[in-house]
Protein backbone atom coordinates (compact mmCIF):
# COMPACT_ATOMS: atom_id res chain seq x y z
CA UNK A 1 0.00 0.00 0.00
CA UNK A 2 1.13 3.33 -1.08
CA UNK A 3 -0.86 5.33 1.09
CA UNK A 4 1.09 8.70 -0.25
CA UNK A 5 -1.19 11.65 0.87
CA UNK A 6 0.38 13.47 -2.42
CA UNK A 7 -0.46 11.02 -4.58
CA UNK A 8 -2.89 12.06 -7.00
CA UNK A 9 -3.63 8.58 -8.72
CA UNK A 10 -6.07 6.42 -6.94
CA UNK A 11 -4.08 3.90 -4.68
CA UNK A 12 -5.24 -0.17 -5.54
CA UNK A 13 -4.80 -1.24 -2.26
CA UNK A 14 -6.25 0.88 -0.38
CA UNK A 15 -9.23 0.69 -2.45
CA UNK A 16 -9.34 -2.68 -2.92
CA UNK A 17 -9.63 -2.94 0.99
CA UNK A 18 -12.51 -0.42 0.62
CA UNK A 19 -14.24 -2.49 -1.68
CA UNK A 20 -13.93 -4.81 0.05
CA UNK A 21 -15.01 -3.97 3.31
CA UNK A 22 -18.26 -1.97 1.67
CA UNK A 23 -19.52 -3.78 -1.26
CA UNK A 24 -21.69 -5.82 1.28
CA UNK A 25 -22.96 -9.32 0.57
CA UNK A 26 -25.50 -10.47 -2.31
CA UNK A 27 -24.33 -7.47 -4.79
CA UNK A 28 -26.35 -9.33 -7.53
CA UNK A 29 -29.22 -9.58 -5.15
CA UNK A 30 -28.77 -5.84 -4.53
CA UNK A 31 -28.70 -4.71 -8.04
CA UNK A 32 -31.77 -7.18 -8.84
CA UNK A 33 -33.80 -5.78 -5.69
CA UNK A 34 -32.70 -1.80 -7.01
CA UNK A 35 -34.26 -2.80 -10.81
CA UNK A 36 -37.11 -4.56 -9.46
CA UNK A 37 -37.97 -1.16 -7.34
CA UNK A 38 -37.95 0.66 -10.30
CA UNK A 39 -39.94 -1.44 -12.52
CA UNK A 40 -42.45 -1.18 -9.68
CA UNK A 41 -41.99 2.45 -9.50
CA UNK A 42 -43.14 2.60 -13.45
CA UNK A 43 -46.12 0.50 -13.31
CA UNK A 44 -47.04 2.33 -10.35
CA UNK A 45 -46.45 6.22 -12.64
CA UNK A 46 -48.74 3.88 -15.30
CA UNK A 47 -51.04 2.77 -12.83
CA UNK A 48 -51.59 6.59 -11.74
CA UNK A 49 -51.70 7.62 -15.26
CA UNK A 50 -54.57 5.04 -15.90
CA UNK A 51 -56.65 5.78 -12.97
CA UNK A 52 -56.66 9.97 -14.13
CA UNK A 53 -57.30 8.83 -17.66
CA UNK A 54 -60.27 6.65 -17.71
CA UNK A 55 -62.47 8.94 -15.97
CA UNK A 56 -60.79 11.76 -17.65
CA UNK A 57 -61.35 10.45 -21.67
CA UNK A 58 -64.73 8.88 -20.28
CA UNK A 59 -65.72 12.92 -19.49
CA UNK A 60 -64.40 14.17 -22.95
CA UNK A 61 -66.32 11.62 -24.83
CA UNK A 62 -69.77 12.47 -22.92
CA UNK A 63 -68.70 16.33 -23.78
CA UNK A 64 -67.99 15.86 -27.45
CA UNK A 65 -70.97 13.71 -27.86
CA UNK A 66 -73.30 16.75 -26.18
CA UNK A 67 -71.57 19.33 -28.16
CA UNK A 68 -72.31 17.17 -31.63
CA UNK A 69 -75.47 17.31 -30.71
CA UNK A 70 -75.98 20.85 -29.81
CA UNK A 71 -74.37 21.58 -32.96
CA UNK A 72 -76.62 19.21 -35.10
CA UNK A 73 -79.74 20.91 -32.90
CA UNK A 74 -78.87 24.74 -33.30
CA UNK A 75 -78.17 23.97 -36.80
CA UNK A 76 -81.29 22.15 -37.18
CA UNK A 77 -83.17 24.94 -35.80
CA UNK A 78 -81.63 27.81 -38.01
CA UNK A 79 -83.12 26.38 -40.79
CA UNK A 80 -86.62 25.53 -40.29
CA UNK A 81 -86.25 29.10 -38.47
CA UNK A 82 -85.17 30.78 -41.77
CA UNK A 83 -88.54 32.38 -43.19
CA UNK A 84 -86.77 32.38 -46.68
CA UNK A 85 -85.61 28.56 -46.36
CA UNK A 86 -89.28 27.60 -45.08
CA UNK A 87 -91.01 29.66 -47.72
CA UNK A 88 -88.63 28.51 -50.66
CA UNK A 89 -89.71 24.37 -49.07
CA UNK A 90 -93.60 25.18 -49.87
CA UNK A 91 -93.22 26.77 -52.84
CA UNK A 92 -93.39 25.29 -56.11
CA UNK A 93 -90.26 24.34 -57.68
CA UNK A 94 -90.45 25.69 -61.22
CA UNK A 95 -90.64 29.07 -59.21
CA UNK A 96 -87.80 28.16 -56.73
CA UNK A 97 -85.51 27.37 -59.73
CA UNK A 98 -86.98 30.00 -62.28
CA UNK A 99 -84.82 33.26 -63.14
CA UNK A 100 -87.35 35.38 -63.11
CA UNK A 101 -89.45 36.44 -60.41
CA UNK A 102 -92.82 34.61 -58.72
CA UNK A 103 -95.80 35.54 -60.13
CA UNK A 104 -97.88 36.79 -56.75
CA UNK A 105 -100.35 33.92 -57.24
CA UNK A 106 -97.62 31.76 -56.34
CA UNK A 107 -96.49 33.42 -53.52
CA UNK A 108 -100.17 33.22 -52.35
CA UNK A 109 -101.18 29.71 -53.31
CA UNK A 110 -97.70 28.81 -51.36
CA UNK A 111 -98.62 30.72 -48.16
CA UNK A 112 -102.06 29.41 -48.01
CA UNK A 113 -101.36 25.74 -48.52
CA UNK A 114 -98.64 26.56 -45.27
CA UNK A 115 -101.37 27.61 -43.06
CA UNK A 116 -100.63 29.84 -40.20
CA UNK A 117 -97.40 29.07 -38.24
CA UNK B 1 -22.72 1.79 -24.67
CA UNK B 2 -21.68 4.34 -23.21
CA UNK B 3 -23.76 6.03 -20.43
CA UNK B 4 -24.77 9.12 -22.13
CA UNK B 5 -25.81 6.94 -24.77
CA UNK B 6 -27.72 4.93 -21.33
CA UNK B 7 -28.85 7.74 -19.97
CA UNK B 8 -30.32 9.59 -23.04
CA UNK B 9 -32.52 6.39 -23.30
CA UNK B 10 -33.58 6.48 -20.44
CA UNK B 11 -34.45 10.17 -20.68
CA UNK B 12 -36.81 8.67 -23.01
CA UNK B 13 -38.38 6.52 -20.69
CA UNK B 14 -36.53 3.01 -21.44
CA UNK B 15 -36.58 1.29 -18.14
CA UNK B 16 -34.47 -1.14 -19.76
CA UNK B 17 -31.66 1.91 -20.05
CA UNK B 18 -32.20 2.90 -16.67
CA UNK B 19 -31.45 -0.45 -15.54
CA UNK B 20 -28.36 -1.04 -17.21
CA UNK B 21 -26.94 2.03 -15.72
CA UNK B 22 -28.02 0.54 -12.17
CA UNK B 23 -25.98 -2.30 -12.78
CA UNK B 24 -22.94 -0.31 -13.52
CA UNK B 25 -22.69 2.07 -10.89
CA UNK B 26 -25.20 0.45 -8.19
CA UNK B 27 -22.81 -0.73 -6.02
CA UNK B 28 -20.40 2.11 -6.40
CA UNK B 29 -23.87 3.95 -5.07
CA UNK B 30 -24.01 1.44 -2.23
CA UNK B 31 -20.54 1.68 -0.96
CA UNK B 32 -20.48 5.66 -0.96
CA UNK B 33 -24.09 5.21 1.46
CA UNK B 34 -22.26 2.53 3.48
CA UNK B 35 -19.31 4.61 3.93
CA UNK B 36 -21.73 7.14 5.02
CA UNK B 37 -24.22 5.28 7.14
CA UNK B 38 -22.01 2.21 8.10
CA UNK B 39 -25.19 0.49 8.85
CA UNK B 40 -25.78 -2.01 5.88
CA UNK B 41 -30.00 -1.85 5.98
CA UNK B 42 -29.94 1.77 5.95
CA UNK B 43 -27.58 2.24 2.98
CA UNK B 44 -29.34 -0.66 0.60
CA UNK B 45 -32.51 1.22 1.69
CA UNK B 46 -30.31 4.70 0.49
CA UNK B 47 -29.25 3.79 -2.04
CA UNK B 48 -33.20 2.48 -3.44
CA UNK B 49 -34.51 6.12 -2.58
CA UNK B 50 -31.77 7.64 -4.22
CA UNK B 51 -32.21 5.42 -7.50
CA UNK B 52 -35.71 5.59 -7.52
CA UNK B 53 -35.84 9.37 -6.78
CA UNK B 54 -33.21 9.31 -9.99
CA UNK B 55 -35.62 7.74 -12.02
CA UNK B 56 -38.18 9.89 -11.23
CA UNK B 57 -36.45 13.15 -12.15
CA UNK B 58 -34.58 11.50 -15.36
CA UNK B 59 -36.66 13.94 -17.32
CA UNK B 60 -35.03 17.05 -16.01
CA UNK B 61 -31.39 15.13 -16.32
CA UNK B 62 -29.19 16.99 -19.21
CA UNK B 63 -27.80 14.40 -21.58
CA UNK B 64 -25.29 17.11 -22.68
CA UNK B 65 -23.71 16.46 -19.11
CA UNK B 66 -21.85 13.47 -17.07
CA UNK B 67 -24.45 11.18 -15.70
CA UNK B 68 -22.29 9.31 -13.06
CA UNK B 69 -22.01 12.51 -10.77
CA UNK B 70 -25.35 12.96 -11.20
CA UNK B 71 -26.33 9.81 -9.81
CA UNK B 72 -24.42 9.51 -7.34
CA UNK B 73 -25.09 13.23 -5.97
CA UNK B 74 -28.76 11.99 -5.78
CA UNK B 75 -27.75 9.02 -3.72
CA UNK B 76 -25.04 10.83 -1.55
CA UNK B 77 -27.73 13.36 -0.86
CA UNK B 78 -30.40 10.25 0.07
CA UNK B 79 -28.06 8.54 2.09
CA UNK B 80 -27.26 12.06 4.18
CA UNK B 81 -30.89 12.28 4.50
CA UNK B 82 -31.23 9.05 6.17
CA UNK B 83 -28.56 9.28 8.34
CA UNK B 84 -30.38 12.44 9.42
CA UNK B 85 -33.12 10.74 9.99
CA UNK B 86 -31.52 8.02 11.85
CA UNK B 87 -29.06 10.19 14.11
CA UNK B 88 -30.65 9.32 17.17
CA UNK B 89 -29.97 5.57 16.40
CA UNK B 90 -26.74 4.00 17.51
CA UNK B 91 -24.66 3.35 14.20
CA UNK B 92 -24.69 -0.73 14.00
CA UNK B 93 -21.07 -1.54 12.86
CA UNK B 94 -20.94 -3.59 9.21
CA UNK B 95 -21.43 -7.02 8.93
CA UNK B 96 -18.28 -9.13 8.35
CA UNK B 97 -17.99 -9.44 4.68
CA UNK B 98 -14.36 -9.51 4.12
CA UNK B 99 -13.28 -12.26 2.07
CA UNK B 100 -11.42 -14.49 5.12
CA UNK B 101 -12.18 -18.11 4.14
CA UNK B 102 -9.46 -20.81 3.72
CA UNK B 103 -7.10 -18.49 5.85
CA UNK B 104 -4.76 -19.90 8.58
CA UNK B 105 -5.91 -18.69 11.51
CA UNK B 106 -3.44 -16.06 12.23
CA UNK B 107 -3.96 -14.91 8.82
CA UNK B 108 -7.58 -15.11 9.77
CA UNK B 109 -6.84 -12.71 13.32
CA UNK B 110 -4.84 -10.61 11.39
CA UNK B 111 -7.74 -10.36 8.72
CA UNK B 112 -10.33 -9.03 11.47
CA UNK B 113 -7.91 -6.66 12.88
CA UNK B 114 -7.52 -5.29 9.39
CA UNK B 115 -11.40 -4.67 9.09
CA UNK B 116 -11.58 -3.59 12.49
CA UNK B 117 -8.90 -1.04 11.49
CA UNK B 118 -10.71 0.06 8.39
CA UNK B 119 -13.89 0.78 10.05
CA UNK B 120 -12.05 2.45 13.13
CA UNK B 121 -10.45 4.90 10.50
CA UNK B 122 -13.61 5.38 8.58
CA UNK B 123 -15.69 6.19 11.52
CA UNK B 124 -13.06 8.27 12.73
CA UNK B 125 -13.00 10.80 9.21
CA UNK B 126 -15.59 13.43 8.86
CA UNK B 127 -18.28 12.56 6.49
CA UNK B 128 -17.12 14.36 3.18
CA UNK B 129 -13.67 13.09 3.51
CA UNK B 130 -14.99 9.48 3.85
CA UNK B 131 -16.83 9.69 0.76
CA UNK B 132 -14.15 11.32 -1.28
CA UNK B 133 -11.76 8.73 0.00
CA UNK B 134 -13.95 5.67 -0.67
CA UNK B 135 -15.06 7.70 -4.76
CA UNK B 136 -11.54 8.75 -5.03
CA UNK B 137 -9.24 5.11 -3.93
CA UNK B 138 -11.94 2.49 -4.54
CA UNK B 139 -14.17 3.62 -7.31
CA UNK B 140 -11.17 5.42 -9.16
CA UNK B 141 -13.64 8.50 -9.77
CA UNK B 142 -11.45 11.97 -10.79
CA UNK B 143 -11.56 14.94 -8.64
CA UNK B 144 -13.67 16.47 -10.90
CA UNK B 145 -16.64 13.66 -10.55
CA UNK B 146 -16.05 13.80 -6.80
CA UNK B 147 -16.06 17.58 -6.98
CA UNK B 148 -19.67 17.50 -9.11
CA UNK B 149 -21.45 14.79 -6.75
CA UNK B 150 -20.64 16.53 -3.89
CA UNK B 151 -21.36 19.65 -4.66
CA UNK B 152 -18.09 20.97 -3.73
CA UNK B 153 -14.72 22.41 -5.25
CA UNK B 154 -12.50 20.75 -6.74
CA UNK B 155 -9.37 21.46 -4.82
CA UNK B 156 -11.72 21.23 -2.07
CA UNK B 157 -11.90 17.13 -3.06
CA UNK B 158 -8.09 17.53 -3.30
CA UNK B 159 -8.16 17.94 0.53
CA UNK B 160 -10.43 16.06 1.69
CA UNK B 161 -8.46 13.15 -0.03
CA UNK B 162 -5.41 14.27 0.98
CA UNK B 163 -6.62 13.95 4.91
CA UNK B 164 -8.38 11.12 4.53
CA UNK B 165 -5.43 8.97 3.46
CA UNK B 166 -3.21 10.58 5.85
CA UNK B 167 -6.04 9.69 8.59
CA UNK B 168 -6.38 6.35 7.44
CA UNK B 169 -2.67 5.63 7.20
CA UNK B 170 -2.17 5.98 10.83
CA UNK B 171 -5.24 4.35 11.43
CA UNK B 172 -4.19 0.79 9.46
CA UNK B 173 0.03 1.05 10.10
CA UNK B 174 1.56 -1.36 8.64
CA UNK B 175 -0.87 -3.86 8.42
CA UNK B 176 -2.55 -3.99 5.59
CA UNK B 177 0.76 -4.64 3.86
CA UNK B 178 0.50 -8.34 5.06
CA UNK B 179 -2.90 -8.46 3.54
CA UNK B 180 -1.19 -8.68 -0.07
Amino acid sequence: MTMSPFDNQPDPELGRLLRERLTGPAPEAFLRRLRLAVAAERADQWDVLAGWARPRVLAAAIAAGFFLWLGAWFTQSAIHDDPGITMAATLPAQTVVSSQAPAVDDIMLALRERGPR
Amino acid sequence: MEDAELAQRAVRGDPEAFGSLIDRHGLAARRAARAILRDEDDADDAVQEGMLAAWRAIERFDPARPFRPWLMRIVVNAALDARRRSKVRQAEPIAETLESGGLAPDRMAEAALLRARIDAGLAELPERQRIALVLFDAEGWGHADIAAALGVPEGTVRSYVFHARRAMRQSLGTLAEGMK
